[in-house]
Protein backbone atom coordinates (compact mmCIF):
# COMPACT_ATOMS: atom_id res chain seq x y z
CA UNK A 1 0.00 0.00 0.00
CA UNK A 2 2.97 2.41 0.91
CA UNK A 3 3.96 2.80 -2.76
CA UNK A 4 0.95 3.71 -3.97
CA UNK A 5 1.03 7.06 -1.83
CA UNK A 6 4.78 7.34 -2.33
CA UNK A 7 3.60 6.81 -5.97
CA UNK A 8 0.68 9.76 -5.77
CA UNK A 9 3.22 11.90 -3.84
CA UNK A 10 5.87 11.70 -6.55
CA UNK A 11 3.65 12.45 -9.38
CA UNK A 12 2.33 15.92 -6.97
CA UNK A 13 5.96 16.66 -6.36
CA UNK A 14 6.88 16.06 -9.90
CA UNK A 15 3.45 18.44 -11.05
CA UNK A 16 4.02 21.33 -8.39
CA UNK A 17 8.21 20.80 -9.24
CA UNK A 18 7.65 21.37 -12.68
CA UNK A 19 5.10 24.06 -12.55
CA UNK A 20 6.28 26.63 -9.96
CA UNK A 21 10.11 26.23 -9.92
CA UNK A 22 10.75 29.80 -11.72
CA UNK A 23 12.54 30.04 -14.93
CA UNK A 24 16.06 31.69 -14.83
CA UNK A 25 16.12 35.19 -16.42
CA UNK A 26 17.03 35.60 -19.96
CA UNK A 27 17.26 37.68 -22.89
CA UNK A 28 14.36 37.55 -25.53
CA UNK A 29 15.27 40.15 -28.15
CA UNK A 30 18.34 42.62 -28.89
CA UNK A 31 17.88 45.48 -31.10
CA UNK A 32 19.49 46.10 -33.13
CA UNK A 33 20.84 43.17 -34.01
CA UNK A 34 23.83 44.34 -36.20
CA UNK A 35 26.10 47.82 -36.32
CA UNK A 36 29.43 48.93 -37.54
CA UNK A 37 32.78 49.21 -36.33
CA UNK A 38 33.74 52.76 -34.11
CA UNK A 39 29.69 53.20 -33.65
CA UNK A 40 28.37 54.75 -30.34
CA UNK A 41 25.84 52.15 -29.88
CA UNK A 42 22.63 52.27 -27.93
CA UNK A 43 21.41 48.91 -27.66
CA UNK A 44 18.19 47.86 -26.55
CA UNK A 45 17.45 44.62 -24.94
CA UNK A 46 14.07 43.10 -23.71
CA UNK A 47 14.68 40.70 -21.01
CA UNK A 48 12.57 37.66 -19.92
CA UNK A 49 11.99 36.94 -15.88
CA UNK A 50 14.58 39.63 -15.25
CA UNK A 51 14.93 42.34 -12.02
CA UNK A 52 16.10 45.72 -13.66
CA UNK A 53 14.88 47.81 -11.50
CA UNK A 54 14.64 45.66 -8.70
CA UNK A 55 18.59 44.81 -9.10
CA UNK A 56 21.17 47.51 -8.40
CA UNK A 57 24.62 46.80 -9.42
CA UNK A 58 24.14 46.05 -13.11
CA UNK A 59 26.84 45.53 -15.77
CA UNK A 60 26.64 44.34 -19.10
CA UNK A 61 29.65 43.19 -21.57
CA UNK A 62 30.18 42.82 -26.06
CA UNK A 63 32.08 39.96 -25.62
CA UNK A 64 34.09 39.09 -29.04
CA UNK A 65 36.31 35.94 -27.98
CA UNK A 66 37.96 34.38 -24.61
CA UNK A 67 40.04 37.81 -24.19
CA UNK A 68 38.01 40.50 -26.20
CA UNK A 69 35.13 42.16 -24.73
CA UNK A 70 33.90 45.84 -24.26
CA UNK A 71 32.13 46.82 -21.16
CA UNK A 72 28.89 49.37 -21.11
CA UNK A 73 29.41 52.62 -21.04
CA UNK A 74 26.11 53.38 -19.67
CA UNK A 75 23.11 51.46 -18.41
CA UNK A 76 19.48 53.07 -18.43
CA UNK A 77 16.68 50.78 -17.21
CA UNK A 78 13.19 51.48 -18.71
CA UNK A 79 11.60 48.71 -16.54
CA UNK A 80 11.88 45.60 -15.04
CA UNK A 81 12.28 44.02 -18.13
CA UNK A 82 13.77 46.35 -20.60
CA UNK A 83 17.01 48.41 -20.78
CA UNK A 84 18.91 50.74 -22.97
CA UNK A 85 22.82 49.73 -22.71
CA UNK A 86 24.97 52.42 -24.10
CA UNK A 87 28.62 51.04 -25.85
CA UNK A 88 31.35 52.97 -27.78
CA UNK A 89 32.63 49.76 -30.94
CA UNK A 90 35.65 49.91 -31.14
CA UNK A 91 37.42 51.20 -34.64
CA UNK A 92 38.92 47.98 -35.78
CA UNK A 93 37.87 44.02 -35.24
CA UNK A 94 41.06 42.14 -33.52
CA UNK A 95 42.85 40.18 -36.32
CA UNK A 96 41.13 42.58 -39.00
CA UNK A 97 38.33 40.56 -39.71
CA UNK A 98 35.17 41.64 -41.88
CA UNK A 99 32.73 40.27 -39.57
CA UNK A 100 31.81 38.89 -36.00
CA UNK A 101 29.70 37.63 -33.33
CA UNK A 102 29.66 39.31 -29.86
CA UNK A 103 28.13 37.98 -27.14
CA UNK A 104 25.43 39.48 -24.78
CA UNK A 105 26.71 39.87 -21.32
CA UNK A 106 24.30 41.16 -18.45
CA UNK A 107 24.86 40.99 -15.00
CA UNK A 108 23.24 42.32 -11.66
CA UNK A 109 22.52 40.99 -8.04
CA UNK A 110 19.14 39.93 -8.30
CA UNK A 111 19.42 37.76 -11.58
CA UNK A 112 23.13 36.63 -11.59
CA UNK A 113 24.64 36.67 -15.04
CA UNK A 114 22.41 36.15 -18.07
CA UNK A 115 23.96 35.73 -22.15
CA UNK A 116 22.61 36.17 -25.08
CA UNK A 117 24.69 34.25 -27.50
CA UNK A 118 25.50 36.27 -30.77
CA UNK A 119 23.17 38.74 -30.05
CA UNK A 120 24.75 41.38 -31.83
CA UNK A 121 26.75 41.44 -35.20
CA UNK A 122 29.60 43.92 -35.48
CA UNK A 123 30.61 44.83 -39.34
CA UNK A 124 34.30 46.19 -40.65
CA UNK A 125 32.86 49.43 -41.68
CA UNK A 126 35.33 51.67 -44.04
CA UNK A 127 34.59 55.14 -43.18
CA UNK A 128 36.71 56.22 -40.62
CA UNK A 129 35.03 57.28 -37.72
CA UNK A 130 36.27 59.78 -35.33
CA UNK A 131 36.31 56.89 -32.69
CA UNK A 132 38.06 54.65 -34.47
CA UNK A 133 41.17 55.05 -33.28
CA UNK A 134 39.90 53.10 -30.39
CA UNK A 135 41.13 49.54 -30.04
CA UNK A 136 40.00 46.11 -28.72
CA UNK A 137 41.64 45.71 -25.44
CA UNK A 138 42.41 42.45 -23.71
CA UNK A 139 39.23 43.20 -21.34
CA UNK A 140 38.71 39.63 -19.39
CA UNK A 141 35.28 39.19 -17.68
CA UNK A 142 35.17 38.37 -13.91
CA UNK A 143 33.48 38.37 -10.61
CA UNK A 144 30.26 37.75 -12.37
CA UNK A 145 27.01 37.00 -9.81
CA UNK A 146 25.17 33.89 -9.26
CA UNK A 147 21.33 33.77 -9.29
CA UNK A 148 20.89 32.21 -5.41
CA UNK A 149 17.64 30.14 -6.13
CA UNK A 150 17.10 27.25 -7.58
CA UNK A 151 14.89 27.73 -11.75
CA UNK A 152 15.08 26.26 -15.07
CA UNK A 153 18.08 27.12 -17.39
CA UNK A 154 16.70 29.55 -19.80
CA UNK A 155 17.34 28.78 -23.24
CA UNK A 156 16.12 30.55 -26.47
CA UNK A 157 12.94 29.14 -28.34
CA UNK A 158 12.87 27.06 -25.75
CA UNK A 159 11.70 29.58 -23.27
CA UNK A 160 9.19 28.08 -20.55
CA UNK A 161 9.00 24.89 -22.91
CA UNK A 162 12.03 23.57 -20.81
CA UNK A 163 9.30 22.19 -18.44
CA UNK A 164 8.27 19.38 -20.34
CA UNK A 165 11.53 17.45 -19.81
CA UNK A 166 9.66 16.90 -16.26
CA UNK A 167 7.16 15.36 -17.82
CA UNK A 168 7.88 14.00 -21.43
CA UNK A 169 11.51 12.83 -20.77
CA UNK A 170 9.88 11.30 -17.30
CA UNK A 171 7.78 9.59 -19.88
CA UNK A 172 10.21 7.88 -21.48
CA UNK A 173 12.38 6.80 -18.91
CA UNK A 174 9.29 5.18 -16.97
CA UNK A 175 9.00 3.62 -20.38
CA UNK A 176 12.28 1.90 -20.24
CA UNK A 177 11.92 0.75 -16.68
CA UNK A 178 8.73 -0.50 -17.04
CA UNK A 179 10.13 -2.45 -20.22
CA UNK A 180 12.92 -3.44 -18.21
CA UNK A 181 10.34 -5.07 -15.47
CA UNK A 182 8.49 -6.48 -18.65
CA UNK A 183 11.30 -8.52 -20.15
CA UNK A 184 12.56 -9.78 -16.28
CA UNK A 185 9.23 -11.35 -16.23
CA UNK A 186 9.18 -12.87 -19.49
CA UNK A 187 12.23 -14.40 -19.15
CA UNK A 188 10.87 -15.84 -15.48
CA UNK A 189 7.78 -17.12 -17.22
CA UNK A 190 10.12 -18.76 -20.27
CA UNK A 191 11.91 -20.36 -17.51
CA UNK A 192 9.00 -21.35 -14.49
CA UNK A 193 6.17 -21.55 -17.39
CA UNK A 194 4.32 -19.65 -14.57
CA UNK A 195 1.46 -18.04 -15.56
CA UNK A 196 1.55 -15.70 -13.26
CA UNK A 197 5.07 -14.16 -14.38
CA UNK A 198 3.23 -13.65 -17.60
CA UNK A 199 0.60 -11.54 -15.82
CA UNK A 200 3.14 -9.24 -14.74
CA UNK A 201 4.85 -8.78 -17.82
CA UNK A 202 2.20 -8.04 -20.17
CA UNK A 203 0.76 -5.52 -17.39
CA UNK A 204 4.25 -3.90 -17.57
CA UNK A 205 4.46 -4.52 -20.97
CA UNK A 206 0.82 -2.55 -21.65
CA UNK A 207 1.88 0.59 -19.25
CA UNK A 208 5.11 0.87 -21.01
CA UNK A 209 3.41 1.68 -24.39
CA UNK A 210 0.80 3.23 -23.16
CA UNK A 211 3.61 5.69 -21.50
CA UNK A 212 5.06 5.72 -25.13
CA UNK A 213 2.37 6.54 -27.25
CA UNK A 214 1.48 9.79 -24.74
CA UNK A 215 5.69 10.38 -25.02
CA UNK A 216 5.07 10.66 -29.00
CA UNK A 217 1.97 12.77 -28.45
CA UNK A 218 3.68 15.25 -26.00
CA UNK A 219 6.79 15.31 -27.60
CA UNK A 220 5.02 16.17 -30.54
CA UNK A 221 2.99 18.87 -29.14
CA UNK A 222 6.53 20.58 -27.70
CA UNK A 223 7.74 20.24 -31.36
CA UNK A 224 5.30 21.90 -32.75
CA UNK A 225 5.76 24.93 -30.41
CA UNK A 226 9.99 24.99 -30.62
CA UNK A 227 10.47 23.25 -34.11
CA UNK A 228 7.47 24.69 -35.79
CA UNK A 229 6.22 21.70 -36.96
CA UNK A 230 4.08 18.34 -35.48
CA UNK A 231 6.45 15.99 -36.96
CA UNK A 232 9.94 16.25 -38.31
CA UNK A 233 12.06 13.79 -40.46
CA UNK A 234 13.93 13.32 -37.35
CA UNK A 235 16.00 10.29 -37.06
CA UNK A 236 14.89 9.74 -33.23
CA UNK A 237 11.30 10.78 -34.24
CA UNK A 238 10.95 8.22 -36.94
CA UNK A 239 12.77 5.33 -35.12
CA UNK A 240 10.81 5.38 -32.02
CA UNK A 241 7.72 5.72 -33.66
CA UNK A 242 8.86 2.55 -35.60
CA UNK A 243 9.66 1.04 -32.02
CA UNK A 244 6.17 1.71 -30.65
CA UNK A 245 4.87 -0.04 -34.13
CA UNK A 246 6.95 -3.47 -33.41
CA UNK A 247 5.22 -3.15 -29.43
CA UNK A 248 1.79 -2.15 -30.52
CA UNK A 249 2.46 -5.85 -32.75
CA UNK A 250 3.05 -7.03 -29.21
CA UNK A 251 -1.04 -6.20 -28.03
CA UNK A 252 -1.93 -7.69 -31.68
CA UNK A 253 -0.17 -10.94 -31.06
CA UNK A 254 -1.75 -10.95 -27.34
CA UNK A 255 -5.23 -10.44 -28.77
CA UNK A 256 -4.42 -12.99 -31.62
CA UNK A 257 -4.57 -16.10 -29.65
CA UNK A 258 -7.07 -17.55 -27.18
CA UNK A 259 -4.98 -20.70 -25.68
CA UNK A 260 -3.21 -19.22 -22.62
CA UNK A 261 -0.14 -21.00 -22.59
CA UNK A 262 0.69 -21.04 -26.59
CA UNK A 263 -0.35 -16.99 -25.95
CA UNK A 264 2.07 -16.29 -23.38
CA UNK A 265 4.87 -18.20 -24.61
CA UNK A 266 4.91 -16.34 -27.98
CA UNK A 267 4.38 -13.01 -26.43
CA UNK A 268 7.30 -13.65 -23.81
CA UNK A 269 9.93 -14.43 -26.73
CA UNK A 270 8.34 -11.49 -28.59
CA UNK A 271 8.67 -9.18 -25.71
CA UNK A 272 12.34 -9.61 -25.85
CA UNK A 273 12.85 -9.59 -29.36
CA UNK A 274 11.35 -6.17 -29.55
CA UNK A 275 13.22 -4.71 -26.51
CA UNK A 276 16.21 -5.90 -28.22
CA UNK A 277 15.11 -4.20 -31.09
CA UNK A 278 13.98 -0.88 -29.29
CA UNK A 279 17.61 -0.29 -27.91
CA UNK A 280 19.58 0.32 -30.94
CA UNK A 281 16.54 2.34 -32.71
CA UNK A 282 16.26 4.75 -29.67
CA UNK A 283 19.54 4.86 -28.18
CA UNK A 284 22.48 3.96 -30.84
CA UNK A 285 20.42 5.18 -34.46
CA UNK A 286 20.22 8.80 -33.31
CA UNK A 287 23.21 9.02 -32.16
CA UNK A 288 25.17 7.93 -35.28
CA UNK A 289 23.22 11.01 -37.28
CA UNK A 290 22.05 14.19 -36.23
CA UNK A 291 19.24 14.72 -34.53
CA UNK A 292 16.97 17.48 -33.15
CA UNK A 293 16.99 15.68 -29.64
CA UNK A 294 19.55 17.08 -27.12
CA UNK A 295 21.98 14.59 -26.42
CA UNK A 296 22.24 12.86 -29.85
CA UNK A 297 24.36 13.38 -33.05
CA UNK A 298 26.89 15.52 -31.07
CA UNK A 299 24.20 17.87 -29.75
CA UNK A 300 24.95 18.89 -26.06
CA UNK A 301 22.06 18.26 -23.55
CA UNK A 302 22.30 20.63 -20.85
CA UNK A 303 25.45 20.14 -20.37
CA UNK A 304 26.47 23.88 -19.72
CA UNK A 305 24.69 23.52 -16.33
CA UNK A 306 27.67 20.87 -14.98
CA UNK A 307 29.97 22.48 -13.05
CA UNK A 308 32.59 21.45 -14.94
CA UNK A 309 31.23 21.96 -18.23
CA UNK A 310 32.74 19.06 -19.98
CA UNK B 1 -20.93 3.16 -20.32
CA UNK B 2 -21.65 6.68 -19.11
CA UNK B 3 -18.05 7.28 -18.20
CA UNK B 4 -17.58 7.12 -21.56
CA UNK B 5 -19.79 10.15 -22.49
CA UNK B 6 -17.51 11.81 -19.90
CA UNK B 7 -14.43 11.01 -20.99
CA UNK B 8 -15.85 11.95 -24.80
CA UNK B 9 -16.74 15.40 -23.24
CA UNK B 10 -13.21 15.97 -21.48
CA UNK B 11 -11.58 14.95 -24.98
CA UNK B 12 -13.90 17.51 -27.00
CA UNK B 13 -13.53 20.22 -24.51
CA UNK B 14 -9.93 20.10 -26.00
CA UNK B 15 -10.58 19.91 -29.72
CA UNK B 16 -10.45 23.90 -30.09
CA UNK B 17 -7.45 24.27 -28.02
CA UNK B 18 -5.42 21.57 -30.08
CA UNK B 19 -6.91 23.09 -33.16
CA UNK B 20 -5.70 26.47 -31.84
CA UNK B 21 -2.16 25.10 -31.79
CA UNK B 22 -2.23 23.58 -35.10
CA UNK B 23 -3.40 26.89 -36.81
CA UNK B 24 -0.48 29.83 -37.81
CA UNK B 25 -2.62 31.98 -35.45
CA UNK B 26 -0.96 30.70 -31.97
CA UNK B 27 -0.42 34.44 -30.66
CA UNK B 28 -2.22 33.34 -27.39
CA UNK B 29 -0.41 29.65 -26.95
CA UNK B 30 2.86 31.36 -27.89
CA UNK B 31 2.45 34.25 -24.99
CA UNK B 32 4.19 34.42 -21.82
CA UNK B 33 7.21 32.30 -22.80
CA UNK B 34 4.74 29.43 -24.58
CA UNK B 35 3.73 27.98 -20.93
CA UNK B 36 0.67 26.95 -22.14
CA UNK B 37 2.08 24.11 -24.60
CA UNK B 38 3.41 22.99 -21.02
CA UNK B 39 -0.28 23.32 -20.06
CA UNK B 40 -1.14 21.10 -22.92
CA UNK B 41 1.24 18.90 -22.53
CA UNK B 42 0.09 17.94 -18.77
CA UNK B 43 -3.73 17.64 -19.69
CA UNK B 44 -2.57 15.02 -22.81
CA UNK B 45 -0.38 13.30 -19.61
CA UNK B 46 -3.44 13.62 -17.38
CA UNK B 47 -5.90 12.37 -19.92
CA UNK B 48 -4.17 9.59 -20.81
CA UNK B 49 -3.26 8.19 -17.86
CA UNK B 50 -7.19 8.51 -16.64
CA UNK B 51 -8.87 6.89 -19.63
CA UNK B 52 -6.01 4.04 -19.15
CA UNK B 53 -7.20 3.92 -14.98
CA UNK B 54 -11.07 4.01 -16.10
CA UNK B 55 -10.20 1.59 -18.84
CA UNK B 56 -8.32 -0.77 -16.11
CA UNK B 57 -11.46 -0.27 -13.45
CA UNK B 58 -14.07 -1.90 -15.80
CA UNK B 59 -12.07 -5.00 -16.52
CA UNK B 60 -11.70 -5.04 -12.52
CA UNK B 61 -15.10 -4.56 -12.17
CA UNK B 62 -16.17 -7.49 -14.69
CA UNK B 63 -13.84 -9.95 -13.09
CA UNK B 64 -15.08 -9.09 -9.92
CA UNK B 65 -19.27 -9.50 -11.12
CA UNK B 66 -17.27 -12.93 -12.36
CA UNK B 67 -16.07 -14.41 -9.17
CA UNK B 68 -19.09 -12.46 -7.52
CA UNK B 69 -21.37 -14.49 -9.65
CA UNK B 70 -19.51 -17.88 -9.09
CA UNK B 71 -19.92 -18.01 -5.45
Amino acid sequence: MWWKILGAAIFMYVLIGGLLTPLNPGITAVSPSKTGTGEDLILSVTGYNTHFTTAKNHRAWLKLDSIHAVPAENISILNENTAELRFLIPGTLPDNEELAAATLILDNEMDGSFVQPSALFIQNSQTQNPASDREWQQYIIKDLSVRKSMGFPYRNILNETIRNTFFHVALWFAMFLLLIAGIYYAIRYLRTQDIVFDHYSSAFNKVAILYGILGLITGSVWAKFTWNTFWTTDVKLNMTAVAMLIYLAYLVLRGSSADQDKRARLSAAYSIFAFVALIPLVFVIPRLTDSLHPGNGGNPALGGEDLDNT
Amino acid sequence: MNYKKFLLIIAALWIPVLLKAASQDTDFLRSTGKIYSVVIVICILFLGIIIFLFRLDRKLTKLENQINNEQ
